[in-house]
């Protein structure tokens, strides 16, 4: 590919809140740049995974190539793919950082919502030329004068200057193409400069080891050409590099302000840091680039093998997903209830969805987990600070100085004629609010801070039961904060459970308590003695259930014709136990483990 | 019965699957004779045959008594009008008290079946039925709870809300009603639905429970040979169409490995009330019951569910009740 000056570049991603039409956008672009002709296009071609078109979302950042011919000149357009989901925060900031633009798409009848307003911030806060676009015009329902209106409310953005777009039927695209070209600056950087890239994404090839998808800034990275990583300090050799168009396509170069992958045959994936710098390896280096944050996991969870499958296996299954998952974090732990399992970190809840479903898809593992809890600071008595990732490591009360939560801030975008629900859902949860600003006439932006702990589990699916579905929601993690918290075990015939136990707040201590031994009773089935499901902190039994023994269990016939039935009929009662865990006799069903985030305050 | 090719003598026959004693006599009469033919009875053997008590006769009895029958079980269920409709029964009380007075004088042990726990019964009319049962002087009782099972008239009628099956607490103070009753009565409780006044168990059953080997003709009947288990056809239609294109009526068979044969027969033995010996259990199969499945047995023993006195392993009172929950350990290999 013959090198190509930087005025001739243009880097952009598009930001959108879910479901607004990006993956349709993208697919539109690239059949009218002749990226793609029709009849090689599967819809939607950049969310290639199999579990994301299960999902409808997008995990994985990808970045295409387009050329696009206007008034005898080529240029070359980088189309930078960013996750639509929170849990991938980070990621999305990665991203940005390689843009000098971003269209900011919204669906012209759902108007703007939560990840717009968030993505929207992020790319004026990375200084990038908005490109502001209303997507589904097509739609009978459109209120395109009233989203652009939400729009110069939310994000000041000037309504004169939204290209109304159908991604559907590719009107308006062609414009979009020139807006892009016209509005989104070219890069900046500095061809003869040291070499300064930066990594905003890997995945992991089995054949070619992990692949980097760079954004060179300055510089040149040649094949054959010898790099650094300067976070991980290791150095590689560029076996091949290119871009994707949008499969891969290998080059001798890419010059600052490009964008494209490296292959240097790195064996494991844990060397690749999103968000890392690339230099030379020899000389002087480049510095790094601002930004980089190590990624920070927001939920964990303990991951067990059934009874009866094998925790080899489990280990085995992790460590093939973590190859193409850096952000997802594992390490041995045990529990007297459960045995040898897994300490998992993960971004967020979804990730952990994730996670949990190819585990048992892909590798057919038969898993318990333990309910999802995030991560507390406790500073003791003796100065000491504690990053408490499970419930167990919680130390007794006595030696406890401080306990602090996370705390988010979290962003609804409502109706109005919601506020008063949300506000409800928000003090239930010890929220604080922070502001509240209309949009337009009907809709609103509120914000509250709120304990991540009070967010992650159910929030979501509250705010779209107090809001028809039309609310919307999207959080920051804005530090930790002092809080009243205990550790609330569970005992199942006086044997504590150390995989049940919760944290929660005091105040709210006799109500989760009572919540969790009921719902826990109602999950284990009845045995042949009676079992006592009990709530305590520390000594004090605060809520107790009863599973009531078996009264009676015995076929009445079995003579010649029932013995070969029965016998395979009861052989079977004990296969019928996978996905449970034995914990002193009692058999406990996977659904139990979570019984544990029954908060009590479900309405009948 | 022909395939047989030669003769085999038998300790015990047993005509059972429903109503043999709807044939006409006609019919019974080439019955018996075959039976008779193919599977002489040895002297002092058991020959037990099932009835409806509603086809009962004087004249029925008398042809099974002639051809050497000498235990008739009859299906009583219950005395109760309303709850024999439920069940679906056609006879009468008063056909059983007929059936019965005919019977005994013929016959060295006449058996009645009774059901509890029907939709809507409670304890009162069930030991009502147990005293009706007594009153008639039987040689032998067999209780059984009612059970909704796939493919049964009443799993649809429970499935449709038709039906509603009874509390299990009442469920189980029945069945120990039974026990209680029955006992006092001067009945041995030797199998988990079975009584039997002295020297009147049933010899046929009780190869079942150990694990014995025996013959089977007729559709759905079941065997065990050697070391394998097999069961006719269910239909009868397909059963007939094998037979006479000189098929094997076989539809499903195993052979069981000798720990599984052996796990098998400590199932069936703890579900007699004298339980298991643990010297001649380790004699006749090779394995000791507490290396099949020691660790179940001791916590079943903590429990309370099973006891050990001496060399005797027995199921307790509270074992019995929920014996079903055990099994499963104790067959897992
Ligand atoms: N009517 C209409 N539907 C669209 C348009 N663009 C996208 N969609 C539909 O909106 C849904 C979400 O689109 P998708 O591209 O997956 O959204 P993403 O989540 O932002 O990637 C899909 O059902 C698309 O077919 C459009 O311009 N008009
Ligand atoms: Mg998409």
């Amino acid at each position: 590919m013959p090198s190509i000056d930087c005025q001739h570049i243009r880097n952009f991603c598009i930001v959108a809140h879910i479901d607004h039409g990006k993956s349709t956008l993208a697919d539109r672009l690239l059949e009218q740049t002749g990226t793609m002709t029709v009849r090689e296009m599967k819809d939607q071609v950049l969310d290639d995974m199999e579990l994301e078109r299960a999902r409808g979302i997008t995990i994985k950042a990808r970045a295409v190539r387009m050329e696009y011919k206007r008034g005898g000149e080529t240029y070359e357009l980088n189309l930078i793919d960013t996750p639509g989901h929170v849990d991938f925060h980070y990621e999305v900031s990665r991203s940005l950082a390689c843009c000098e633009g971003a269209l900011l798409l919204v669906d012209a009848f759902q108007g703007v919502e939560a990840q717009t307003v968030a993505n929207g911030y992020a790319a004026i806060e990375h200084d990038l030329a908005i490109v502001p676009v209303i997507n589904k015009i097509d739609l009978v329902q459109a209120r395109t004068e009233e989203v652009a209106d939400e729009m110069r409310q939310s994000l000041g953005v000037v309504p004169d200057e939204v290209v109304r777009v159908s991604a559907k039927t590719g009107v308006g695209v062609q414009q979009l193409l020139d807006a892009i070209i016209d509005r989104v600056p070219p890069p900046k950087g500095d061809p003869n400069a040291i070499l300064q890239a930066m990594v905003f994404d890997s995945h992991y090839d089995k054949y070619r080891g992990a692949i980097t998808y760079v954004r060179v800034m300055n510089g040149v990275v040649r094949k054959g050409d010898r790099i650094r990583f300067l976070r991980a300090g290791a150095v590689y050799e560029v076996l091949e590099l290119g871009q994707f168009v949008p499969r891969q396509r290998a080059c001798e170069q890419l010059q600052a302000g490009q964008v494209g992958y490296l292959i240097c045959n790195i064996k494991s994936i844990a060397d690749v840091h999103i968000g890392d710098t690339v230099t030379v390896a020899q000389g002087e280096a480049a510095k790094p680039l601002p930004g980089y944050k190590p990624l920070q996991r927001m939920v964990y969870c303990g991951l067990y093998p059934s009874d009866g499958q094998d925790f080899t296996e489990l280990r085995d299954a992790l460590e093939k997903l973590s190859i193409n998952d850096p952000s997802f974090e594992f390490s041995p732990e045990t529990s007297e209830a459960l045995g040898f399992g897994f300490r998992c970190g993960f971004l967020g809840l979804l990730h952990m969805e994730i996670v949990q479903q190819r585990l048992e898809g892909e590798a057919d593992i038969d898993l318990v987990q333990t309910a999802p809890n995030v991560t507390y600071q406790i500073t003791t008595r003796k100065g000491e600070t504690l990053e408490i990732h499970r419930p167990q490591e919680v130390p007794d009360p006595g030696q406890i100085e401080e306990f602090r939560q996370p705390i988010v801030r979290v962003n609804f975008l409502i109706p109005d004629e919601y506020i008063g629900a949300v506000m409800n859902m928000c003090h239930e949860r010890r929220g604080v609010q922070k502001s509240l600003e209309h949009l337009s006439a009907a809709r609103v932006m509120l914000t509250y801070d709120l304990p991540l702990a009070e967010v992650i589990y159910d929030l979501h699916d509250k705010l779209k039961s107090a809001t028809r579905g039309y609310g919307t929601m999207n959080y920051d993690l804005i530090g930790y904060e002092p809080a009243d918290l205990v550790r609330l075990d569970i005992l199942v015939n006086g044997n504590k459970v150390d995989a049940l136990s919760i944290i929660c707040n005091r105040g709210d201590a006799d109500r989760r308590g009572r919540a969790v031994v009921k719902k826990l009773a109602e999950e284990i089935d009845r045995h042949m003695f009676e079992i006592a499901v009990q709530a305590a902190i520390g000594s004090r039994v605060i809520a107790r259930e009863t599973v009531k023994a078996m009264r009676k269990n015995v076929t009445a016939k079995c003579y010649g014709g029932d013995i070969t039935r029965k016998r395979k009929l009861w052989a079977k009662q004990r296969e019928g136990k996978k996905r449970m865990k034995s914990i002193g006799s009692v058999d406990i069903p996977q659904k139990a483990f979570m019984a544990v985030l029954h908060t009590g305050d479900e309405k009948k | 019965m022909a395939t047989m090719g030669e003769p085999a003598p038998c300790d015990t026959l047993f005509l059972g699957g429903g109503t043999p004693t709807h044939l006409t006599l006609g019919q019974l009469t080439r019955l018996l004779a075959a039976v008779e033919r193919w599977f002489p009875l040895a002297h002092g053997g058991e020959w037990s045959v099932e009835a409806n008590p509603a086809d009962i006769t004087l004249s029925t009895a008398d042809l099974l008594a002639d051809y050497g029958v000498n235990r008739v079980s009859l299906g009583a269920q219950s005395f109760d009008a309303d709850k024999l409709s439920l069940l679906e029964r056609d006879h009468r009380a008063l056909d059983i008290r007929h059936a019965v007075e005919i019977c005994l004088p013929r016959f060295t042990s006449v058996s009645l079946d009774l059901i509890f726990g029907a939709p809507g019964e409670n304890l009162d009319a069930w030991k009502q039925d147990l005293q009706s049962a007594l009153e008639l002087a039987p040689q032998h009782i067999s209780t059984y709870g009612l059970t909704f099972e796939r493919g049964t008239t009443f799993w649809g009628r429970r499935l449709s809300g038709d039906l509603r099956s009874i509390e299990e607490d009442t469920e189980r103070a029945m069945y120990e009603t039974a026990i209680d009753t029955l006992t006092d009565a001067g009945f041995e409780h030797y199998e988990v639905s079975n009584f039997a006044r002295p020297g009147h168990r049933c010899r046929h059953n009780e190869v079942y429970w150990s694990g014995g080997r025996y013959w089977a003709v007729g559709p759905g009947a079941a065997r065990y040979v050697g070391n394998t288990r097999s069961s006719n056809h269910r239909s009868t239609f397909t059963y007939l169409r094998r037979i006479r294109s000189g098929q094997s009526p076989v539809a499903e068979s195993e052979t069981l490995a000798p720990e599984d044969q052996a796990r098998e027969k400590l199932v069936l033995g703890l579900r007699k009330m004298e339980g298991v010996l643990l010297a001649d259990f380790e004699r006749d199969t090779g394995f000791a019951p507490h290396d099949l499945a020691g660790g179940a047995i001791s916590r079943f023993i903590q429990w309370g569910l099973l006891a050990q006195q001496g060399d005797r392993l027995q199921l307790t009172r509270s074992g019995l009740m929920v014996s079903d929950s055990l099994w499963p350990e104790i067959l897992r290999r």
